[in-house]
């Protein structure tokens, strides 16, 4: 039985010897595990108050008849219950009001009928449920029940008005009913619902005779063909839980880029570690020589150094978790926002914290310590007691394995091309396979660092003489930490380089199909609930009148609806045009030989965005379209394939006077106008807006004005993207930190000599500086490449998988600069503590061996 | 008559419905159980003043009257009946369609579903055999079709559960749950009778204190009753009451009894009483003999007596009822003895009430006959509110 204690206490006293490194090793670990966690706790907290959402106004709903753009004509409820007796259905009448009063946040108005509601939801559950509402919740018009915590904060009590703004008109509703959710997560259900009457939430939504969707109760399948009867051909009968996974559905590709990035972080992470640990074990090599000269075993040994950075691993880990948690609330607001910029109406009250997200980060970060140290800690049980004694085993080994470097780069490549080249894999493998191109990007930078700095040296020498000789060749002669700092900061910089250029091109492809598409002078439409969807509808007097007015020589109006498409088992944004907005400038991925704008020829089929192909995997050219219409499914042939960023899941275009037809809906919701030239659109623009005053609120915007809007809401989906960078800069920046001071420490007792020996102090400086700053540089070169690479995969692999979207690459010198500046200030900053360090140490004290 | 007047029965229905608005439906929700909790809907909200009453004699005309009065605060339309198949096994059922309007004026916006009027419907079906009682009770606005009553054609209805004219002086009335479900023809064989004066019926002392009532009784009943076991052919005879009023109990008022019988030669007997909460009588308002030939005479109070024979107490609600019963009719040579189907014919939804069918034999000035008729009892489980 051995008794390991005393090799405990060794390490010990060297903690509390050397505080620094291990508190940077610490650092490392939480930063990257807080990433990880913030961005799952986002992620899961907007889709968990989504869910509450549903989930209240779901109930025990198993089923859904759900209608067309228009909803459901209300007598098919009446079938339901009369011709087919059938019990357990309610019937719904939904929308999202803007309610300046209870916030900025649209909220969901359900209108239900109180007496099929039992069975499905008991809102009025449980506490002071209020009686004597229910009588003017039935029979007086506008009338409101909602949650006390909702109304409580607003100052809002019962028989309290609300002005609630619905498709741009203000309507009076006055509060008869109060809940008071009794446990939590019934009161963050509701804290974003109100509800009214069926007859209320008609008359508000302007659909009288029309229902958003029953809700059914089907406790036996066996039941369903009898319901499936009686639908109209419009109608569809849907399980919930389809309408509940819709915000995962719709925002996984989201999702796992956030996480992909984040889990970058932890890669950077895994460097730094790996980084602290080596240098652990270098730093001790000759007291492990000792120590398996006095019999410890290579076993012990083994087991001490990864024990030590399990420990570390799980202190960081565990500051990690908390950190993240405080970031999270940051990164929820973000998150939320893009959600509901472009997506669903979600709003997030507080950040939940699942255990399992904890559970996940402690490992992660404990695994990711454990597995850098494994390296090191086998390289210390390896060795034999002598070579560990000698100081220049490590950096032999490193030489020694420059080549497997080389050969371990080529394979890890290979296998991120082949995983970014298989379509099978989806995004999962294609994030593999970009952070196995990245890894293996990595492991090039010892032999690169040692090519270069062989290359330097003599270049060093002519320009700067024996200090610019010096520097690279100590850089080349400690590669076993210099190039793991150096490829730390390279993935750092590298994925800002790629991430940039991914975002850059990206914004200047939105830009450009902007312009393109976007060539009316003036638009108009009703504020959206979403920046990309809007529903509403502009009051048809009012598009008569702005098409009429002076000046305007030429409209476009468009309608955007969701229908449900069989083929594809899913509901697509359809989006209904007269008149071509873009002029014929739409750029298009494909058309069919000899037609010049496909757009004028739609009343015959549909045009489909590019968006919808790749999400779908449609062949070129794409099949006809089934489209389930109000007279039943209609197959439509496919005109051309169009680029289009307004949305992720695809659209299809139609002719505004066939959607008309099919599904009985006549309203426009957006107008485009063209004005004569020479017109002053700012002064129309007010003349307009003077026009409507007081019928409508609608913005009527000019053509610059909605460019503006629209990059607006584009950079706000990037604005966490942002951040994530940002902390990943901060990773690297401590990882090139701890390297430095690493080598320094370790060169304590050389450059001790060099100073004995007649250099000055200026010329300590300037070798440490001009050290980490070749560092850096060498770092920021390469990073180059690498970037541009990722940027490539950002662009044609990921987004196209993610978002069915093709970007213009777009190189701008400035990120190249940006990064080799970023790289070389950072390793320069880091640069600083040692050389003041070393210059304030005592030349004795440095000589003598530790 | 008084069977069922409004301010007793929606008394129940204020402090029950209350409590289940409070408990908020928690009830495990199966396809069988959807108690609503809105019955608070149906309390009186302090305005009956401003909703019309019924003070004239004479005012009832047909079919003008035969559907909805909405300018009256409660109404219903009230089904019971006794069945037999051929080999004489016997059944009874009830089906009646409240109506109660939220507020006197009518409100109309937009919306088809906007209304002041909500209906409510009990169903049952007492399988004598079997000693088994069906019950069910549902709830719609009276709006967008959901439901409603109709004078021409006759028609009232509460989803898929209705009565409906087919011919003149014919009805369908089909009703259905999961396990049980009517589908009768009922043929009316005499003129409606106007309860008490010339329709007017009187509920208490004060005026207004009354209802507008009137009845189609010994009506032949031919069609089908479904039993989770299968579908019976049946025939029989039925009563129906219809009855809308404004605030017509007494205030003291509790509960009330009443009886309906069908004699087999043809008449019939409709008698009230309305008790306070020790149990005696606030009010007797008068009750109705019909000859066989449709002629009527009032039998006032007084002029006959109720001699309890039996009780029984009810598991379900803890509520003790008279359960056998001498009624003596001096002044018609009426002397009956009765007994219920079965004991267990109390609904125990948002109301506790028991409506059973009975049967009663004894003599008519000294002739042997017998009687198959429905007896209701409220007010007996008042105290058992909240222990539903």
């Amino acid at each position: 039985m051995t008794n390991n204690t005393p090799l405990w206490r060794l390490t010990w006293r060297r903690l509390r010897q050397r505080p620094f490194q291990y508190i940077l090793l610490i650092v490392g670990v939480a930063i990257g595990v807080a990433m990880m966690v913030s961005i799952d706790l986002a992620n899961g907290s907007a889709s968990r108050a989504f869910a509450l959402s549903t989930d209240a106004v779901t109930g025990r709903t198993t089923h859904r008849i759900e209608g067309g753009p228009n909803g459901l004509d209300e007598a098919v409820y009446r079938r339901l219950r009369q011709q087919l007796g059938y019990q357990l259905a309610a019937p719904v009448v939904e929308g999202y009001v803007q309610a300046a009063a209870l916030g900025p946040q649209p909220i969901r108005l359900v209108g239900i009928d109180p007496f099929a509601e039992p069975p499905f939801r008991n809102y009025f559950g449980s506490g002071d449920g209020n009686a004597d509402g229910l009588t003017p919740f039935l029979t007086q018009p506008n009338a409101i029940v909602l949650a006390e915590s909702l109304a409580e904060p607003a100052g809002l009590g019962l028989g309290d008005e609300v002005v609630v703004e619905i498709n741009g008109r203000l309507h009076l509703t006055t509060i008869v009913g109060l809940l008071t959710p009794q446990d939590n997560s019934r009161r963050r259900a509701l804290s974003n619902l109100i509800f009214a009457d069926i007859a209320t939430a008609q008359e508000l939504f302007g659909q009288v005779g029309r229902l958003s969707h029953i809700d059914l109760i089907v406790p036996d399948p066996a039941l369903l063909p009898a319901i499936q009867a009686i639908l109209p051909a419009a109608a569809r009968l849907e399980t919930a839980a389809s309408q509940q996974n819709a915000i995962q559905q719709m925002t996984a590709a989201f999702s796992l880029n956030l996480t992909a990035l984040s889990l970058l972080a932890l890669v950077v992470g895994m460097f730094l570690i790996y980084n602290t640990v080596t240098f652990s074990v270098v730093q001790r090599r000759p007291l492990f020589g000792v120590l398996r000269c006095l019999g410890v075993t290579r076993q012990q040994l083994f087991h001490l150094i990864l024990a030590e950075s399990l420990i570390l691993g799980l202190v960081g880990a565990v500051l990690g978790v908390g950190l993240g948690i405080v970031l999270g609330q940051g990164t929820v607001r973000l998150i939320t926002q893009t959600i509901n910029d472009l997506y669903v109406v979600v709003n997030v009250q507080s950040v939940t914290i699942p255990p399992a997200t904890l559970l996940k980060g402690l490992l992660i970060g404990v695994v990711a310590a454990a597995g850098a140290a494994v390296i090191p800690a086998w390289e210390a049980m390896r060795t034999t007691p002598q070579t560990t004694l000698r100081r220049s085993a490590a950096e032999g080994r490193i030489r020694e394995l420059l080549p497997w470097l080389l050969l371990a780069w080529a394979v890890l490549t290979a296998v991120g091309v082949f995983l970014l080249w298989a379509q099978a894999g989806g995004l999962v493998a294609s994030f593999a396979g970009l952070f196995a191109v990245l890894i293996a990007a990595a492991l090039l930078t010892p032999p690169t660092t040692a090519v270069l700095m062989r290359w330097l040296a003599p270049l060093g020498d002519k320009l700067l003489g024996v200090l610019g000789r010096m520097a690279p060749r100590e850089i080349g002669r400690s590669l076993s930490r210099t190039s793991v700092a150096i490829a730390a900061l390279m993935t750092a910089v590298s994925v800002i380089v790629g991430v940039s250029i991914m975002i850059g091109s990206f914004r200047s492809t939105v830009i450009q199909w902007l312009e393109q598409t976007l060539q009316a002078d003036i638009y108009v439409s009703p504020p959206g609930a979403t920046a990309t969807r809007d529903i509403g509808a502009i009051d048809p007097t009012i598009v008569a009148e702005l098409s009429g007015w002076p000046g305007v020589v030429q409209t476009a109006v468009a309608r955007p609806s969701e229908v449900f498409a069989p083929d594809l088992g899913r509901t697509v944004q359809l989006v209904a045009a007269a008149g071509d907005v873009s002029r014929g400038n739409r750029p298009y991925a494909w058309k069919p030989d000899g037609v010049e704008n496909p757009w004028l020829e739609l009343g015959e089929g549909v045009i489909i965005s590019e968006a919808l192909v790749l999400k779908e995997g449609l062949p070129i050219p794409p099949p006809p379209l089934t489209l389930q219409t109000a007279v039943g499914p209609q197959t439509f042939p496919v005109l051309a394939v169009i680029y289009d960023y307004a949305n992720d899941r695809g659209t299809i275009f139609m002719d505004k006077a066939q959607y008309a037809a099919l599904w009985q809906d006549e309203a426009t919701s957006s107008l485009a106008l063209f004005v004569a030239e020479g017109t002053d659109v700012d002064k129309l623009v007010q003349e307009m807006q003077g026009a409507i005053n007081g019928r409508q609120a609608l913005d009527i915007r000019s053509n610059q004005a909605l460019r503006q809007t629209s990059l607006e809401v584009f950079d706000r989906t990037f604005a966490i993207t942002s951040a994530l960078r940002l902390l990943a800069v901060i990773v690297a920046f401590i990882g090139v930190l701890s390297a430095l001071l690493s080598l320094q420490l370790e060169q304590t007792r050389e450059l001790g000599i060099l100073r004995a020996t007649g250099m000055t102090l200026r010329q300590l400086w300037a070798l440490t500086l001009l050290k980490t700053g070749l560092i850096g540089a060498v770092a920021g070169v390469l990073a180059m490449p690498v970037g541009y690479v990722l940027a490539w995969i950002l662009i044609y692999v990921i987004n196209v998988r993610s978002f069915g979207w093709t970007l213009q690459m777009q190189l701008q010198p400035g990120y190249f600069v940006q990064s080799l500046a970023v790289a070389v200030i950072a390793a320069l900053l880091a640069g600083i503590y040692p050389a003041w360090r070393l210059g304030g140490m005592v030349i004795a004290t440095a000589v003598r061996e530790e | 008559m008084v069977k069922r007047v409004g301010f007793v029965i929606l008394l129940f229905l204020l402090a029950t419905g209350w409590w289940l608005w409070e408990r908020g439906g928690e009830t495990a929700v199966s396809p069988t159980t959807t108690t609503s909790s809105f019955l608070p809907l149906l309390t009186d909200d302090g305005n009956a003043s401003r909703f019309a009453r019924a003070t004239e004699p004479n005012a009832v005309q047909f079919p003008r009257d035969l559907g909805a009065h909405e300018d009256y605060q409660t109404e219903w339309w009230y089904y019971t009946g006794n069945l037999e198949t051929a080999d004489k096994r016997p059944f009874g059922f009830q089906f009646t369609i409240f109506r109660r309007a939220l507020t006197a004026e009518a409100t109309d916006t937009a919306s088809d579903w906007r209304t002041n009027q909500v209906y409510l419907a009990h169903f049952t079906v007492s399988d004598g055999e079997n000693g088994r009682f069906y019950e069910r009770e549902r709830f719609s606005r009276g709006a967008a079709g959901l439901a409603g009553a109709q004078a021409e054609p006759y028609r009232v209805w509460l989803e898929d559960w209705s009565v409906a004219e087919t011919t003149a002086g014919e009805v369908r009335l089909q009703a259905k749950t999961e396990e049980v479900a009517v589908d009768l023809l009922l043929t009316q064989t005499l003129p409606p009778v106007l309860q008490g004066d010339g329709g007017l019926s009187q509920k208490g002392p004060e005026p207004g204190n009354a209802s507008y009532y009137y009845s189609i009784v010994q009506q032949k009943v031919r069609g089908t009753v479904t039993l989770p076991e299968g579908v019976l052919e049946v025939t029989g005879v039925a009563w129906k009451d219809h009855e809308y009023s404004t605030n017509a109990l007494p205030a003291d008022a509790v509960g009330w009894d009443w009886f309906s019988l069908q004699f087999d030669n043809g008449a019939a007997l409709m008698l009230v009483q309305i008790r306070r909460q020790d149990g005696s009588l606030t009010f007797v308002p008068d009750g109705i003999f019909v000859q066989p030939d449709g002629t009527t005479q009032l039998v006032t109070a007084g002029s006959w007596q109720l001699d309890v024979l039996d009780r029984w107490t009810s598991e379900a609600s803890g509520a003790t009822y008279p359960m056998g019963w001498r009624l003596q009719v001096r002044e018609l040579g009426l002397d009956v003895e009765g007994r219920p189907l079965m004991p267990n014919q109390e609904l125990t939804g948002t109301t506790i009430y028991w409506e059973g069918a009975v049967q009663f034999n004894g003599t008519l000035d000294g002739r042997p006959i017998t009687a198959k008729g429905y007896i209701e009892m409220t007010g007996y489980a008042g105290s058992m509110i909240g222990r539903i």
